[in-house]
């Protein structure tokens, strides 16, 4: 993975995706391809992780990035930070999938799609939030065992709140508490510690 | 229904609602300034736990992307947000922009279930969902849950999502009711065991309200009573 990799990281890394965006929605294709080194391992990792099927995710990680392109225009800074706004999108989209497919039940179709595996960049894996990742983690853990598992549910696997309380076996007006509740921690220990 | 709508912010923020309900948040947020300044917050912090999740694309990714953006048109931005307040009328037109553009959001959840080959349901819920006059009740369901019900009159229909937390014993079943010149009118029967459904009613005429009940098996031809949720609309 040596020289391009490294050096188009070594060249992303003097910007950041918020100083980006507002290029990107002037059309300069170059800035996108700053900003798709950046983004793109987390835009992929959230959308694998919710989805699980290899091709699916690369397929709607492409859609995304896309999306991110076509729409930069309408990103707001006063709202939240470029990572936050693509991240929502992209999470809106993996959990999409997962409703349509659940709903058609046609996982089948799916099963003699060929799984390639994907090589994992470990130098962008080395120099990325290795920090922020354990910071993301420690701040997970803080949360009370429901409070954890309602959002980690939601968020990672896609599941709707009605969905997520029947696995937990609680009320639902509790879990739709516990999202907030749990949300709200993880703001204040993460807005601690940067 | 206020208060019962914002009970979903976390909810909203971790896309763990459906298309009814997101409509029905979208609707609150615009109407909420505070609400809105919480889920941009909340979002940021959902959106660091993406970062535990880092998987890097395979390489080839990177170049179907720049091909792929380099063949698509760019949306134009938004209009700046206006400094001063405009004049009331001029609010009540942008409020009523901003239900479409609600409703608009929601069309996008509803195309993807085009997958699911329920065409002439999901047309109309879309034709439904995008109607400017498209008002969103919801109470609690007794036993916890929610009903909630998107009316357009202009569109001549609704839709009546039940969300219960749990399903009736001894057999028995969630009913749907409405209304009409006070008379009540079967909208349809879940079965044994189920929690949640929801129901397009084509022709929602004059309804007043939308119930539900619990019935044996099969449903019954009046509502028993005390119902487990009404709604006036």
């Amino acid at each position: 993975m040596a020289d391009p990799a490294t050096s188009r990281w070594k060249s992303a890394a003097d910007d950041r995706p918020d100083d980006l965006l507002p290029a990107v929605a002037r059309g300069d294709e170059k800035a996108f391809g700053k900003l798709y080194d950046l983004v793109a391992p987390r835009v992929h990792g959230l959308i694998r992780r919710v989805l699980r099927d290899p091709a699916q995710a690369e397929e709607v990680t492409q859609e995304v990035l896309v999306e991110v392109w076509r729409t930069a225009a309408r990103f707001d800074p006063a709202r939240g930070s470029a990572t936050a706004w693509i991240c929502t999108i992209a999470h809106r989209r993996a959990v999409d999938r997962v409703r349509a497919e659940q709903a058609a039940a046609d996982r089948l179709a799916f099963v003699g799609r060929a799984a390639v595996d994907i090589p994992y960049d470990e130098v962008a894996d080395e120099v990325s939030g290795r920090l922020e990742r354990q910071q993301v983690r420690r701040c997970l853990h803080d949360l009370t065992e429901l409070q954890r598992q309602a959002v980690t549910l939601a968020y990672y696997q896609g599941h709707t709140y009605p969905q997520v309380a029947q696995l937990l076996g609680a009320p639902l007006p509790t879990v739709k508490t516990r999202m907030r509740d749990g949300l709200i921690r993880l703001r204040d220990c993460m807005a601690l510690a940067s | 229904m206020t208060a019962d709508v914002h009970s979903l912010i976390g909810a909203y923020v971790l896309d763990a609602v459906d298309d009814i309900e997101r409509a029905a948040f979208d609707r609150h947020l615009r109407e909420c300034p505070a609400c809105r300044l919480e889920v941009d917050e909340l979002r940021e912090a959902s959106a660091r736990l993406a970062e535990d999740a880092w998987s890097v694309p395979p390489p080839a990714l990177r170049g179907s992307v720049m091909d792929a953006i380099a063949a698509t048109r760019q949306v134009s931005p938004e209009p700046a947000a206006p400094k001063r307040q405009p004049p009331a009328r001029l609010r009540l037109l942008s409020a009523a922009a901003a239900v479409v553009v609600a409703a608009g959001g929601a069309v996008y959840a509803v195309q993807e279930l085009r997958v699911r080959a329920e065409h002439t349901r999901v047309e109309s819920l879309e034709t439904l969902l995008s109607a400017p006059d498209l008002t969103v009740h919801d109470e609690p369901v007794t036993g916890g849950g929610t009903v909630t019900v998107a009316v357009s009159r202009s569109r001549d229909a609704a839709v009546i999502t039940l969300n219960a937390a749990t399903a009736p014993g001894d057999g028995r079943v969630y009913q749907l009711w409405t209304i009409r010149a006070a008379k009540p009118v079967p909208e349809g029967t879940l079965t044994a065991g189920e929690t949640t459904t929801r129901q397009i009613v084509d022709g929602i005429g004059d309804a007043t309200d939308v119930g539900v009940s619990i019935e044996p098996s099969g449903g019954s031809t009046t509502p028993t009573m005390p119902l487990a949720a009404a709604v006036h609309l």
